[in-house]
């Protein structure tokens, strides 16, 4: 069992992290579980409910959605610093997608309905934490948006009318 | 150095014995410590007093302190102050001038030198050579100060190799470290459980065999020789002195003075950090009589605006005269009056100036080196609309199912003299001439990298070996590889654009030590489309981070997914220097460059390559004019300083 300190310590080191306040990455540390996980581990599946918020410390993470009939792609993958688990602390509290580890990973864990006790409880880790879910969670908007553009494709399938 | 002792191992645990050896004779031992949160030099009265587990992080006016990082307790690369605060004091009496108040007579009285007896512990290879250099100027010509000497002559150098380096440094181009060579007593290196310890001159062999501990093992010798050949690899190359003095001093009408001068703010702080910048002044306090006039000297600064004035006049006038100066001293003029350059490579000014004002960046810029990518101008082969040179197709590699490279071989060499980011204008019969980057330059070949997008694209693709293609180049901008000397790099491909980046790849690592830390972040549409794929895997074996991302999964694929931004989104490069060179669709470059602005790349470092419409690739047929520039002339590569509000808008 790490001490809640030195998480807080490495939850300060993470891009996610460094944006909190020290308040909220105590209260964070206080709750979270330090986990390795294998290649191939799943740690959340898409349409059940989000029962872990995460934050990557190590290693490489894919976001799979399912296609009846078509079987799951990978629509992104979440680097170290980033966060998985979002819609734990977003109603409906269900996940947008199937959580995979690709590498031996290295993740900070807080079981969700914990951590929704807490943000009821806490009114200043609440506004610590949304703005930085929201940063997160707009990035990924924004790069699926690119990633629509489909800007690396050889014919301009958009003209300018 | 090998003495009749033999190089021997002082365990951590027993660092006090030195200690009390070095305090023999009522010498006081001073050596880094950390007080009020700031490294200092200052006594250390018992090893509690070393900066144990301390570490620096510097960069262009940053510097940071941090602790927790274990015992060692030389991590401290250096700090703002240097040993000349003991050998030549910031304020120091020389005499006085008296009026005998009864006939008026005058007397002068110089202070007779009373040096203390210190032993200096932790002298890193650039500040001994800062010693030397001070002996050399103040003590070794035909007047010598006679206060510096002595206290000289009283302090016993422990010197410490570095096993560490600061992001400022380059002891390596200067000549002057990380390696411990002359002008110490002793030399430590820094391992987990102690040190390594040599003697440099007799009182260091006599210390030495005083000293408690072991003959060091073939391990402990070979393992801080490797600690202090990675610092060498780490610190890299990043200022080429070769001819500097001489190019340094033909340029004494640059712009680029002008244009520092514009940053600097003459706070002299610089100076102050230099361990060998050794001007003063002197001031005279006197009683109301007149009787008793003490004079004493103090550190002065060539950016002080009296610093060179006269009654009349001042002879450097503006800050850039103040900063030629300094520069040309250091680098230039110090050589032809001491036989050696003023600069020990310590990097103290560049952590220490507040605007981060980089020595290193303004030589380049300055006195740029006679590195491949400052060649001059080349006048492109068939430089004029209708001509181009005949080359003939070697080879042609599939790279994806709808890109290849194709090996053509000219007979006019200037085509294989191009510069990274150069391109060519290719021409077939039936044809009008398009544009293609050079993918990479040979001995007598050239390779381009051609995605089949459309009729003349396709039919340059299904050319037949043996075949012929005319070409016009090399033309329009390059990358400046010269602004990365000494810089973190961050190469950005997408798509395509992976091609004209790829000869900065070649230059890079052709001249791998004088660039720091090499990130290639390359995106593409699907697994199957990337360029390159058998290259980047030996780019990672010779020093590049490379990593990949693809906007879809296929089928195999367990790396990355998603936009290649995704690879830059968390990172910091706002602690080193850095510079970007980003190729990709515009849109890409957007928001790339955003990503990389936010991460602390500032817009001048952030180079792009522009695509737009060509005809005639040299600045004649009115096809690729945006705002001010014709891209193929003036561009295709801009920094986003240039572009302006330009970048990515639409319409222009």
């Amino acid at each position: 069992m790490t001490a809640p300190g030195s998480l807080a310590a490495r939850l300060g080191s993470t891009w996610f992290g460094s944006g909190l306040s020290i308040h909220a990455r105590e209260r964070l540390a206080a709750l979270a579980e330090l986990r390795e996980v294998e290649p191939g581990a799943v740690l959340l599946r898409e349409g059940a409910d989000t029962e872990r918020f995460g934050v990557l410390l190590r290693g490489l993470l894919a976001l799979r959605v399912g296609v009846a009939g078509r079987g799951t792609a990978t629509l992104m993958t979440v680097e170290p610093g980033d966060i998985f688990g979002w819609s734990a602390a977003v109603p409906p509290y269900r996940a947008t997608s199937t959580v995979v580890a690709l590498e031996a990973s290295q993740v900070l864990l807080l079981e969700s309905g914990a951590l929704r006790d807490l943000l009821r409880d806490d009114e200043q880790l609440m506004l610590a934490l949304y703005p930085r879910l929201l940063e997160s969670v707009s990035r990924r908007l924004t790069a699926t948006r690119t990633q629509l553009l489909d800007l690396y494709a050889r014919d301009r399938e958009y003209e300018p009318w | 150095m090998v003495t009749a002792a033999g190089t021997a191992f002082l365990p951590r645990e027993r660092l006090d014995a030195l200690l009390d050896l070095l305090r023999e004779g009522g010498r006081t031992v001073i050596g880094p410590t950390v007080r009020d949160g700031m490294p200092v030099l200052g006594e250390i009265a018992t090893v509690a007093d070393l900066p144990a587990g301390w570490r620096d992080e510097q960069s262009p006016g940053r510097y940071r302190l941090s602790d927790g990082h274990g015992d060692r307790v030389f991590d401290i690369v250096n700090g703002q102050m240097s040993w000349k605060q003991f050998t030549f004091p910031p304020r120091q009496k020389v005499g006085e001038m008296n009026r005998f108040a009864v006939d008026g007579s005058i007397s002068f009285q110089p202070s007779a030198p009373d040096p203390p007896r210190l032993a200096f512990l932790g002298v890193r290879a650039c500040e001994l050579a800062a010693l030397g250099i001070h002996d050399r100027v103040l003590a070794g010509g035909t007047f010598v100060d006679e206060d510096y000497r002595a206290r000289r002559d009283a302090a016993l150098v422990v010197a410490v190799q570095c096993t560490r380096s600061a992001s400022g440094c380059f002891c390596t181009s200067m000549g002057t470290g990380p390696e411990v060579r002359t002008g110490h007593d002793l030399v430590l290196t820094e391992l987990d459980d102690g040190f390594v310890v040599d003697a440099g001159s007799p009182a260091g062999e006599r210390l030495l065999a005083r000293l408690p501990g072991r003959l060091a093992t073939p391990g402990e010798e070979a393992a801080a020789s490797a600690a202090v050949a990675a610092t060498r690899a780490a610190i890299g190359d990043p200022v080429a002195t070769d001819g500097l003095r001489d190019r340094l001093m033909d340029q004494l009408d640059s712009p680029r003075w002008g244009q520092v001068a514009d940053r600097c703010l003459a706070c002299t702080n610089c100076t102050m950090v230099c361990p060998t910048c050794f001007c003063t002044s002197t001031s005279i306090s006197s009683d109301l009589g007149g009787a008793v006039n003490v004079t004493e000297r103090g550190w002065d600064s060539c950016f002080n605006p009296g610093f060179a004035r006269v009654a009349g006049g001042n002879f450097r006038p503006k800050r850039e005269d103040r900063y030629r100066q300094w520069l040309t001293h250091k680098f230039a003029t110090w050589i032809d009056q001491f036989g050696t350059s003023g600069c020990v490579g310590c990097g103290r000014c560049v952590t220490w100036c507040p605007v981060g004002i980089d020595v290193r960046e303004e030589l380049a810029a300055i006195a740029p080196p006679a590195l491949p990518a400052e060649r001059p101008f080349i006048r492109p082969a068939a430089a004029t609309p209708g001509r181009f040179e005949i080359t003939t197709l070697r080879a042609s590699h599939p790279e994806t199912p709808d890109t290849a490279t194709l090996t053509l071989v000219p007979t006019e060499p200037v085509l294989l003299a191009g510069l990274p980011g150069q391109f060519v204008m290719v021409d077939m019969p039936g044809f009008p001439a398009f544009p293609i980057s050079v993918s990479r330059y040979a001995h007598d070949h050239l390779l381009l990298t051609v995605r089949g997008a459309g009729p003349a694209t396709a039919a340059l693709l299904n050319t037949p070996v043996g075949g012929q293609v005319g070409l016009r180049g090399p033309l329009g901008t390059g990358w400046p590889i010269d602004r990365a000397l000494g810089r973190d790099v961050v190469i950005v491909a997408g798509g395509i654009g992976l091609a004209p980046l790829r000869p900065v790849v070649d230059a890079l690592l052709a001249d791998r030590g004088r660039f720091g830390k090499i990130l290639l972040a390359y995106g593409a549409r699907t697994p199957a489309d990337r360029l390159f794929t058998g290259e980047l895997t030996a780019w990672t074996d010779r020093g590049v981070e490379v990593l990949q991302i693809v906007d879809r999964s296929g089928p195999g694929w367990a790396g990355r997914v998603g936009v290649v931004t995704n690879l830059l989104d968390h990172r910091d490069f706002a602690s080193r220097p850095t510079v970007a060179f980003v190729c990709g669709p515009e849109r890409m470059m957007q928001a790339t460059t955003s990503v990389l602005r936010d991460a602390g790349v500032s817009r001048e470092r952030l180079f792009v390559s522009l695509e737009r419409h060509m005809q005639c690739g040299i600045g004649l047929c009115g096809h690729c004019q945006m705002g001010p520039f014709f891209v193929c002339r003036d561009g295709p590569v801009f920094t986003l300083t240039e572009l302006g509000a330009l970048f990515t808008r639409e319409g222009v």
